[in-house]
């Protein structure tokens, strides 16, 4: 990797000042790198690492969240020199909290590092019925679905949202992933989820996964 | 035989009791199921005289004062008996009604905030709101808040502060503990603020946060000045609101820990230890994991609920730190939930060795929830119960 590219990415990583890491994004575009090479080999990289310090335990949630505003600061910097179809969509999810739970704090969370980290996210918001789910994965086609609950009573939707699926034959060709403070990886299994997610970082994970070439 | 009180005090001064105490707490909603599934209201229900609803008539009438299911059980409620130390903004903010939908109500609440609550659930405290805004948002808007946080208004204290009879009256009590209770620098922060913008704020605006910080250990020591020389050591335990961790760990680093908060946790402790105060319980849900050899130096050296969903075990930080902590709660609700084998092996896995080791106190790893039915918790309490005993 060059060195202005590396530069972005140890900006990043170790969550430099919001100028700073402008001026090495606008310092590589004048050097001639396409806004999509500075978005994958720079920024998203960048992201990568302070994921792995996240999990590493070496960053926690202040560092997360400063992170997912940098990175959002420097795309909003690169978009007057990138058209959305020169950066590639690692795969389509749809998200949202299940009905009666109306928490939304690590569900926009992982949004914000899906979206940063190249998937296409079609957020829901929260409190959303089985039903409506079931419409925008007709409509969105995604190859994964993420659920979230904060609280234990709200656990029961997200089994009546997976049996609706079922239930409308949209199952077999998605990936369910769970998450949220009430969801144990025991239940996730119990209900037929493909996958239970500690936190947003550990389910970014996850998806990239299931979605590697 | 000792009181409660007594036993309470000697196990969080890893005394030996003559019955190890055994602390819980209800969400009210349980109660209301447990009174739906049998519970003799008549044995719970407290009801008390008092001077005609708040003082508007010379006529004293019996009032229902709140619930207290704990004896009828053999626990004691965590709380014990409680300072009324107000630490609110004053004024308070009126909470009133901004928006309605078919699903939703939008509603101010007393701290400023906004927050959202479902009509549809079954539950009205328990399905916990959703918080969309906070008052404070920056330095301007965090001035005018602290307009409402003066150390000095006489409304922070009761009307008959001061009176012997109070001070007798604490000094009697012997049905639990005597607490003084409140919030943490993260727990003030992030209640005023919101989690998102205060943990971002860390790194976007550390002269904020320093001010806030600095302004609220100011605050914290002028509010219970009184209270804590004049009560001294017949508070029991200051209990710390932080709620600072998620599953994952801490939502601050060690490092910011260090430099934001240590310093204040540090003064404020001093404060209380040089009034004869010794002990100090933090509450944190979560995975306090790897920030507690900062919280040990901080001065804090009691630890609730300790969640096992987020990997708490009080056997490992016992290990792990000796008698630096005195330890309550880690039984996994959840799991006491299940009742049975999954309960018992729980309860077994915790409380004989910790009994053994002192400094502990059995309970759940939070408040009992809706989850938990009467005739589980029955169970429970048949269940631990003998094993209380020395």
């Amino acid at each position: 990797m060059t060195d202005a590219l590396e530069s972005i990415v140890q900006a990043i990583a170790k969550l430099d000042s919001s100028d700073n890491a402008k001026a090495l994004v606008t310092d590589a575009l004048s050097q001639g790198f396409s806004a999509t090479e500075i978005a994958e080999k720079g920024i998203r990289q960048g992201l990568q690492v302070v994921g792995e310090k996240y999990e590493a335990n070496e960053y926690f949630l202040s560092e997360l969240l400063y992170a997912g505003s940098l990175v959002g600061e420097l795309f909003e910097l690169l978009k007057p020199s990138m058209k959305d179809h020169q950066l590639e969509r690692k795969g389509v999810i749809v998200l949202g909290t299940v009905k009666g739970d109306i928490h939304d704090l690590g569900k926009n969370i992982f949004k914000m590092l899906a979206d940063s980290s190249g998937f296409e996210v079609h957020d829901l918001g929260v409190d959303v019925e089985p039903a409506t789910f079931v419409a925008q994965v007709k409509e969105a086609r995604p190859q994964m679905m993420g659920l979230s609950a904060l609280l234990t009573t709200s656990l029961v939707e997200m089994k009546d949202t997976l049996d609706a699926l079922r239930t409308a034959r949209l199952k077999d060709n998605l990936k369910v992933l769970l998450g949220g403070n009430a969801v144990k990886k025991e239940f996730g299994t119990e209900i037929g989820a493909d996958a239970t997610a500690l936190d947003a970082v550990e389910g970014l994970e996850i998806c990239k996964g299931w979605t590697k070439k | 035989m000792s009181t409660l009180r007594e036993r309470f005090n000697a196990v969080i001064h890893f005394k030996k009791p003559d019955i190890l105490p055994w602390l819980e707490n209800v969400y009210d909603e349980t109660l209301v199921e447990w009174l739906q599934q049998g519970l003799p209201p008549e044995q719970v229900t407290v009801i008390d005289w008092e001077m005609g609803r708040g003082g508007t008539s010379l006529a004293n009438m019996t009032t229902v004062k709140g619930f207290n299911p704990y004896p009828l059980f053999g626990c004691q409620s965590l709380y014990g008996s409680l300072l009324q130390v107000d630490i609110g903004p004053i004024p308070r903010f009126k909470q009133r009604l901004l928006k309605e939908t078919d699903r939703h109500l939008e509603f101010i609440t007393e701290t400023g905030a906004i927050a959202r609550r479902s009509k549809t659930g079954k539950y009205a405290w328990y399905n916990m709101p959703m918080f969309v805004e906070f008052p404070v948002k920056d330095r301007e808007t965090w001035h005018k808040y602290r307009e409402r946080l003066n150390p000095e208004d006489p409304r922070r204290y009761p009307k008959d502060w001061d009176s012997e009879g109070y001070i007798k009256s604490f000094e009697a009590y012997q049905d639990g503990n005597t607490m003084m209770r409140f919030n943490g620098f993260y727990g003030f922060g992030a209640e005023i603020m919101g989690i998102p913008t205060f943990n971002l704020m860390f790194y976007k605006n550390p002269e904020l946060i320093h001010d806030m910080i600095e302004y609220w250990e100011y605050f914290t020591v002028e509010t219970i000045r009184s209270a804590v020389e004049t009560l001294r050591d017949r508070i029991d335990v200051v209990y710390w609101w932080e709620d600072f961790a998620d599953r994952h760990g801490p939502c601050i680093s060690p490092k910011l820990f260090r430099e934001f908060f240590l310093p204040h946790y540090k003064r404020v402790i001093g404060f209380l230890v040089k009034n004869k105060i010794d002990r100090i319980l933090m509450d944190s849900d979560g995975n306090i994991n790897p920030i507690l050899d900062l919280v040990a130096e901080s001065g804090i050296n009691g630890l609730w609920p300790l969640e096992v969903n987020s990997g708490m075990n009080a056997v490992e930080v016992r290990k792990k730190y000796g008698d630096k902590f005195f330890l309550i709660g880690n039984l996994d609700k959840s799991e006491l939930a299940k009742g049975g084998q999954a309960m018992k092996k729980e309860v077994d896995s915790k409380v004989p060795v910790l009994k053994e080791k002192g400094g502990y106190i059995p309970g759940a790893d939070h408040v009992i929830p809706v989850e938990m039915t009467l005739e589980r918790f029955k169970e429970y309490a048949e269940y631990i119960k003998p094993m209380l005993v020395y």
